[in-house]
């Protein structure tokens, strides 16, 4: 079944047009990667799908529901979660605020705070310290551990390797696996390989429309049609 | 008792500076001095740290406060109601003002403001800059045609200060070498008050923890599920609410005016405050309210004392320490890098 569907959707940034047309869907139990190289769109999908960057044109439907002319917040309360691109702490606020913020109600908190220190013990650790003051890896844990506590069901993740070490790429990566048995992900990552064990499908975006799509299953990151797509 | 007339020698003005008792009055008055600053400034620092919004109509509130505390308590007959009755209903007229204040800066939010989040920042300095002359005005007709204080607009209230302030307030009690009035205690008294309240409230609510959310990342806390706008609407009202005590409490002072000058009187140092302090940050705020308490009570001691012979070098040492804080520490005392910026 669909849960997220996008259909012809223009965004401007002021005078330059960046989304030209996109459709894409994802369904209520799959992964699905949006490729492509850099400044062709991705980000701008996501953020249109929050309405940080509301589209000009186009329908964004939500579980049946248009989402386009909606405040953010109200596309969070109806369960899409946001897992931006450099992690977007509070920096000055501690790990545990930083959860406590991204728990949608006041009495579901105690049950937030430990699902996310079930899933990353290291927050648990450092639950008094100030976000800002946490390694790169350490962050986008936590972003993930907002994006969890959220009783989101469409989690919107923009880049989660970006910037981290080898091996900490691969924690994050069984991170968002575990997190997808229980929600769906519509995820950009540039690193071909994480994406393709991530993800279900797959669709290819260049100057600011889908230009191809696909199933994961099979497709290797030596991929020859994709790897043309990517290379700048 | 030294005389005026002579100045001072350097012996002298040692002498004074190291005797316990003439310390203890500078540090009273400076904290009392310092807790009124913070009432003025309290609301302008959360409003700007949070919405990015100079409210130039900050000041116009807080005359808007010790207008209507004048007319309430003259109203009242407070007077003549003894200390606790005088006190009782001083502090009834603290709350009625607080909850019209910040009523009004629902409105002034909702009804304006908001129109002008998604324009440049000129937009909203103009809105507020002129909304403070016609709060102003208005009240210049209202002092006029209402005939209060004699039509007299431009000149201290004085009647219901006089009529309403306990006399209680006014006697110094002197214990060992300390001397300190009611004032400066009901003064220091509020200023703990509403630092303790504001940290609480930032610091120990969900509501504080989405303020304060929403001032590091507006964009990150709405994606997250926070209704910015409703927190922006909640945090004019207690930010307006805040400027309208602050004006209570300036009408019960006799070194403040009540007329409609003061909402100027009131806006320069609440500005240099929260710049001092670096903006957008409460504790900066709270630190640089205190130092400039403690500069005006160090001028306004040795003008008193003869060390010097003319009035306002505190003015003229608090504006200093803007100008040498804004080349030095553009970002304040306690700012941090990018707060305040906008985009």
């Amino acid at each position: 079944m669909t849960l997220l569907e996008l259909d012809g959707v223009h965004t401007y940034y002021g005078e330059s047009h960046i989304l030209q047309g996109v459709d894409l869907e994802v369904g209520d139990d799959e992964v699905v990667a949006l490729l492509g190289r850099n400044g062709v769109g991705k980000t701008t999908t996501l953020r249109s799908i929050l309405q940080l960057t509301p589209p000009a044109e186009g329908s964004i439907r939500f579980k049946g529901d248009e989402l386009v002319g909606k405040d953010t917040y109200e596309i969070a309360e109806a369960g899409i979660g946001w897992i931006p691109e450099e992690r977007r702490m509070f920096g000055r606020l501690s790990v545990e605020e930083n959860l406590r913020a991204a728990v949608p109600t006041a009495a579901a908190v105690a049950e937030g705070l430990e699902l996310a220190y079930e899933t990353f013990p290291i927050l648990e650790e450092r639950a008094g310290q100030r976000a800002g003051d946490l390694s790169g890896g350490q962050q986008q844990m936590l972003a993930i551990a907002r994006g969890l506590v959220g009783q989101n069901e469409l989690l919107l993740v923009d880049e989660p390797s970006e910037g981290l070490a080898p091996k900490i790429v691969t924690d994050v990566g069984e991170a968002l696996l575990s997190a997808s048995a229980s929600v769906p992900i519509l995820l950009i990552e540039q690193k071909l390989g994480l994406a393709l064990d991530l993800a279900d499908r797959y669709y290819v975006m260049d100057h600011g429309a889908i230009i191809d799509q696909g199933e994961t299953a099979g497709v290797t990151a030596e991929d020859e049609k994709l790897r043309r797509y990517l290379s700048a | 008792m030294i005389d005026l007339a002579a100045p001072l020698v350097i012996g002298d003005i040692a002498d004074l500076l190291t005797s316990p008792g003439e310390m203890s009055r500078i540090v009273i008055e400076g904290l009392a001095k310092g807790s009124l600053y913070l009432m003025i400034s309290a609301g302008l620092t959360l409003i700007f740290g949070l919405m990015d919004v100079i409210n130039f109509a900050h000041g116009a509130f807080t005359m808007y406060g010790a207008y209507i505390a004048g007319a309430a308590l003259l109203g009242l007959g407070v007077g003549s109601m003894g200390f606790l009755g005088s006190m009782g209903s001083i502090f009834v007229v603290m709350l009625f003002v607080f909850l019209l204040l910040a009523a009004l800066g629902v409105v002034f939010e909702v009804a304006l403001i908001r129109k002008l989040y998604e324009y440049p920042p000129i937009f909203m300095i103009l809105l507020t800059f002129g909304f403070a002359i016609t709060l102003e005005e208005l009240m210049r007709m209202v002092v006029e045609f209402g005939d209060i204080n004699n039509g007299q607009w431009q000149i201290d209230w004085a009647t219901p200060r006089i009529e309403s302030v306990p006399t209680e307030l006014a006697s110094t009690t002197e214990i060992g070498f300390l001397s300190f009035s009611g004032l400066q205690l009901l003064q220091i008294a509020f200023g703990v008050l509403t630092f303790v309240g504001i940290w609480a409230f930032l610091n120990r609510t969900r509501y504080g923890l989405f303020v304060r959310a929403g001032v590091e990342d507006e964009e990150m806390a709405k994606a997250l599920g926070i209704n910015i706008n409703r927190t922006f609407t909640a945090v004019f009202a207690v930010g307006s609410g805040l400027a309208g005590i602050a004006g209570v409490m300036l009408a019960l002072d006799p070194l403040w005016a009540v007329n409609v000058p003061l909402a100027l009187a009131v806006l320069l140092p609440a500005f240099v405050i929260v710049i001092v302090g670096g903006l957008g940050s409460f504790t900066g705020t709270a630190v640089a309210s205190l130092l400039v308490g403690m500069i005006d009570a160090l001028g306004t001691w040795a003008f008193q004392t003869g060390v010097i012979t003319f009035t306002d070098l505190d003015q003229l040492m608090i504006f200093g320490i803007l100008v040498v804080m804004l080349i030095l520490r553009p970002r304040g005392l306690f700012g941090v890098e990018g707060q305040g910026d906008h985009g």
